[in-house]
């Protein structure tokens, strides 16, 4: 009985919005679609509007596309300016406003700059000097990267960690008149963390390490010379990231020697901070004929146009890591009494456009 | 478009919070209704300079010629005027300079909101306290101008520690205490009339292990107003304590606060509630009488707290710190009402109660009038009619002096009103008050009378000389600084 009346009632109900919905149909063939597939309870009808209005969308794009290359080619004829290009959109571009960002007209950055804790490396007032060491277990993979960061910084030791404290190897470390302490912590034989400490009250770095390919595993991988490296920061903007980027430039001696053409880059690319260790040359046209052929033979180097008949030519060597900033400690290395200046925190991830650094 | 998610702000009420850094340099923020509610940067005093760091301050905030101290790294103490930011009186180290050596820094610094002697009422008393335990208070007058020099009494030196730190230092409310811990001292109280110790702290037992935390205070705070037995300290193991010294020498109550030291306590006006900031950002309130977390404060903060402050009036309190942004809470919903970036680390921020959103345009108005007689002068000089120059002057000064007479009713008229909101004052502060503003007026008098002898004066050198103009010119200035 329930169900017969309901029926009936829907039947009767069907009338009005029926037409209704025929008419949206017609609608939908003259111009605007209003119906949507989702109201649609018949799968096939469903199917078949969707088959249909995605079509039209190709369509349209087809038409717009076609229309835009019109309008560039006719530009071309006729020598005009060439309609403005559009940008795509990606996370970077629309990244969230940060009040925090760092402009060269901040009186007060440079003013705060010009006394912070690696002001006396970076004004060449001391030689930057690196102990390095690793956790207290460590096996595989970690020695070869201190092996092969040895190799990367100039002036740098390795210390066997031995079963000291930290806070001692600090200390010992001041006493020596190092300038930073590099600690990589390795996990399951996995290097998977590194500490960054600046001396004598520099700020303590904590990052996440993660894809590291050893200098031994990379494919047509160069060997670098004893030359002091050039450095490349790339994207630090904020002032934290500012600070972290003055913390590992002070790793490095702040005087290069361009003859070695070794080039050390760390790129920020939303909060990741890769690492790479290339070499370089520098070559004439004239002289490629007959070098670089051989060169692609025996080291797989690509030759790339920079500027009319100059080639640049990039050899990578030494490790690749990416770093993750966890935390940025007021200080050096303590985790019970330490005051942190930046420490990541879940709450912040509501945002994946809001960075850091 | 993306989605992004911008701070959603309701907005602050008018206020008014100055903020030091490690730069030396002091930021004036102010939210305005007009605007609504979002704090800005208003002003900046001071020069980038890192020996200049800021390392406690002080505000005297009532109505009539508040005060500012701030204590530098240098050694220097230095008193301002909170609302243009002008250098009142500036104290080098105290004589032990010599023997004072680079680490032992102020860590506590007090001004004194009550009078101490009735005969001078242009003085204020301080009181400092630094790493090695060396206390001093010391009774500074005023100068009229900046050239003058200070009159200081002797100032009493005692040491509160024989060996450690000394990291917090406070005075209670009614200044008749203070309260001193740190690194290896245990928190001790001092009589400050008398100069004596009266309690010392006794440090907790071991614990089930068998392991005694080593003492170290951060921060500390007294939890009522009329009451100097009952405080609250915060240890660098990440530990609340609650003492009574009329209960026991040990801790009545403690908890743990998450993972990181905490940095700053602040008390409530309630008396128990108790706003606790921690080394990795956190920020929460703790009702301290059962040790419960009332909430947290969420708001993407990430770095070390290094001072909280309650507004006297407004359910707001305001943080700042490591990560360079004075932020703005509201107490109830403990929702972010404003942050406003910086650009250094901040050591201490204080409100400035007397703002009001209305009296901006007032103020202002009252403000610049040492300006404005300034801005006259050059014109003064150029015309080379004194008749003319004397009229403009007096108009001038007598406007001020309106204004002035204006101003001391308004602040009376509100403290009237305010003595009637506060139902929990005693007789004796309202007398207090009365004594207050039987001051100010008597200093109003004075005023008068100064300005009017310098009147004549000023009549009697233009009668004598057309040429002195220089000196008069001098004297003008300090006319203008003095009103």
């Amino acid at each position: 009985m329930g169900n017969k009346r309901k029926e009936r009632e829907v039947q009767s109900d069907d009338d009005a919005p029926a037409k209704s919905r025929t008419k949206k149909m017609d609608k939908a063939d003259g111009g605007k679609p209003q119906l949507l597939p989702s109201m649609i309870k018949n799968k096939d009808k469903r199917s078949a509007l969707y088959a249909k209005l995605k079509h039209e969308k190709k369509a349209e794009k087809k038409k717009n596309a076609k229309a835009r290359a019109a309008l560039e080619s006719r530009a071309l004829e006729l020598g005009e300016e060439l309609p403005p290009k559009k940008v795509p959109r990606t996370i970077e571009n629309t990244r969230e406003a940060d009040e925090t960002v760092c402009r060269p007209d901040d009186e007060e950055l440079f003013a705060g700059n010009d006394v912070d804790e690696f002001s006396k490396v970076l004004n060449h007032e001391r030689v930057p000097k690196v102990l390095m060491t690793t956790c207290r277990f460590n096996s595989t993979r970690g020695p070869a990267l201190i092996k092969d960061l040895l190799t990367v910084i100039p002036n740098s030791e390795y210390y066997k960690r031995g079963t000291y404290d930290l806070k001692k190897i600090v200390e010992y470390a001041n006493n020596k008149e190092f300038t930073s302490v590099i600690v990589v912590h390795t996990s399951r034989r996995e290097p998977d963390a590194l500490l960054v400490i600046g001396l004598p009250n520099g700020p303590t770095a904590h990052f996440k390490l993660s894809n590291l390919v050893l200098h031994k595993d990379l494919k047509n991988h160069g060997n670098p010379t004893g030359h002091k490296p050039e450095l490349v920061l790339n994207n630090f903007t904020t002032r934290l990231g500012h600070r972290v980027g003055r913390l590992i430039q002070s790793l490095f001696p702040q005087d290069p020697e361009f003859r070695g053409r070794r080039v050390v880059t760390f790129h920020n690319q939303r909060d990741f901070i890769f690492f790479r260790h290339h070499r370089y040359t520098v070559e004439n046209k004239a002289d490629k004929h007959d070098k670089t052929k051989d060169k692609n033979k025996d080291a797989g180097v690509w030759p790339k146009t920079l500027k009319g008949d100059i080639y640049a030519q990039l050899q990578e060597c030494g490790p690749r890591f990416t770093l993750k900033l966890r935390s940025l400690q007021y200080g050096t290395f303590d985790t019970k009494g330490g005051e942190y200046e930046w420490t990541h925190k879940a709450e912040m991830d509501t945002s994946r456009r809001r960075f850091f650094l | 478009m993306p989605r992004t998610t911008t701070l959603e702000s309701p907005g602050c009420p008018p206020l008014r919070a100055i903020t030091f850094d490690v730069l030396g340099l002091i930021k004036v923020s102010e939210a305005r209704s007009k605007q609504g509610g979002v704090t800005k940067v208003v002003e900046r005093w001071g020069e980038p300079d890192a020996s200049r760091c800021v390392l406690a301050a002080s505000i005297n905030d009532r109505k009539v010629d508040p005060l500012l101290a701030v204590a530098r790294k240098n050694g220097a103490v230095e008193l301002l005027s909170p609302i243009n930011g002008d250098l009142r009186v500036s104290l080098a180290t105290t004589n032990q300079t010599d023997v004072q050596s680079q680490e032992d820094n102020i860590v506590g610094l007090h001004l004194f909101k009550k009078q101490q002697s009735e005969s001078s009422p242009r003085s204020c008393t301080l009181l400092t306290c630094t790493t090695k335990g060396l206390t001093t208070v010391r009774s500074v007058t005023i100068p009229r101008s900046l050239g003058d020099s200070t009159c200081d009494d002797t100032p009493t030196t005692w040491n509160v520690c024989a060996a450690g730190n000394v990291l917090c230092c406070k005075v209670d409310e009614n200044e008749n205490y203070a309260l001193f811990g740190g690194k290896g001292v245990e928190v001790n109280i001092w009589d400050l009339a008398t100069h004596t110790k009266i309690w010392t702290a006794k440090s907790p037992p071991k614990n089930s292990l068998g392991i005694f935390t080593p003492t170290w205070f951060t921060s500390a705070t007294f939890m009522s107003k009329d009451d100097h037995r009952k405080f609250a300290a915060g240890t660098n193991s990440h530990e609340v304590r609650l003492y009574d010294m009329s209960a026991q020498r040990r801790p009545v109550m403690s908890f743990d606060f998450r993972e990181t030291p905490i940095k700053a306590i602040t008390e409530d006006v309630d008396g128990n509630t108790i706003y606790i900031g921690n080394g990795s950002g956190d920020l929460a309130s703790v009702d301290i009488r059962t040790g419960k977390l009332l909430g947290c404060f969420l708001g993407k903060c990430s770095g070390s707290i290094r001072s909280i402050t309650r507004h006297p009036d407004l359910p707001v309190i305001a943080s700042c710190g490591l990560d360079s942004y004075l932020r703005i809470w509201d107490i109830k919903s403990r929702q972010l009402l404003s942050a406003v970036f910086l650009k250094q680390h901040l050591t201490k921020v204080v409100f400035d109660s007397n703002f009001e959103d209305d009296e901006v345009a007032g103020t202002v108005a009252t403000m610049p009038p040492s300006e404005q007689d300034i801005d006259d002068e050059p014109v003064d000089r150029d015309e080379e009619s004194p008749p003319v120059v004397k009229k403009k002057k007096k108009r001038s000064k007598s406007r001020s002096l309106d204004e002035n007479e204006e101003e001391a009713v308004s602040s009376k008229h509100k403290k009237t009103k305010k003595s009637r909101n506060l139902d929990r004052e005693d007789e004796e502060s309202r007398s207090a008050k009365k004594k207050k503003a039987k001051k100010s007026q008597n200093v109003d008098e004075d005023e008068e009378e100064l300005i009017s002898v310098e009147q004549e004066k000023s009549k009697k050198s233009k009668v004598k000389s057309k040429d002195g103009k220089s000196k008069k010119s001098k004297k003008s200035k300090g006319e203008s600084i003095d009103v």
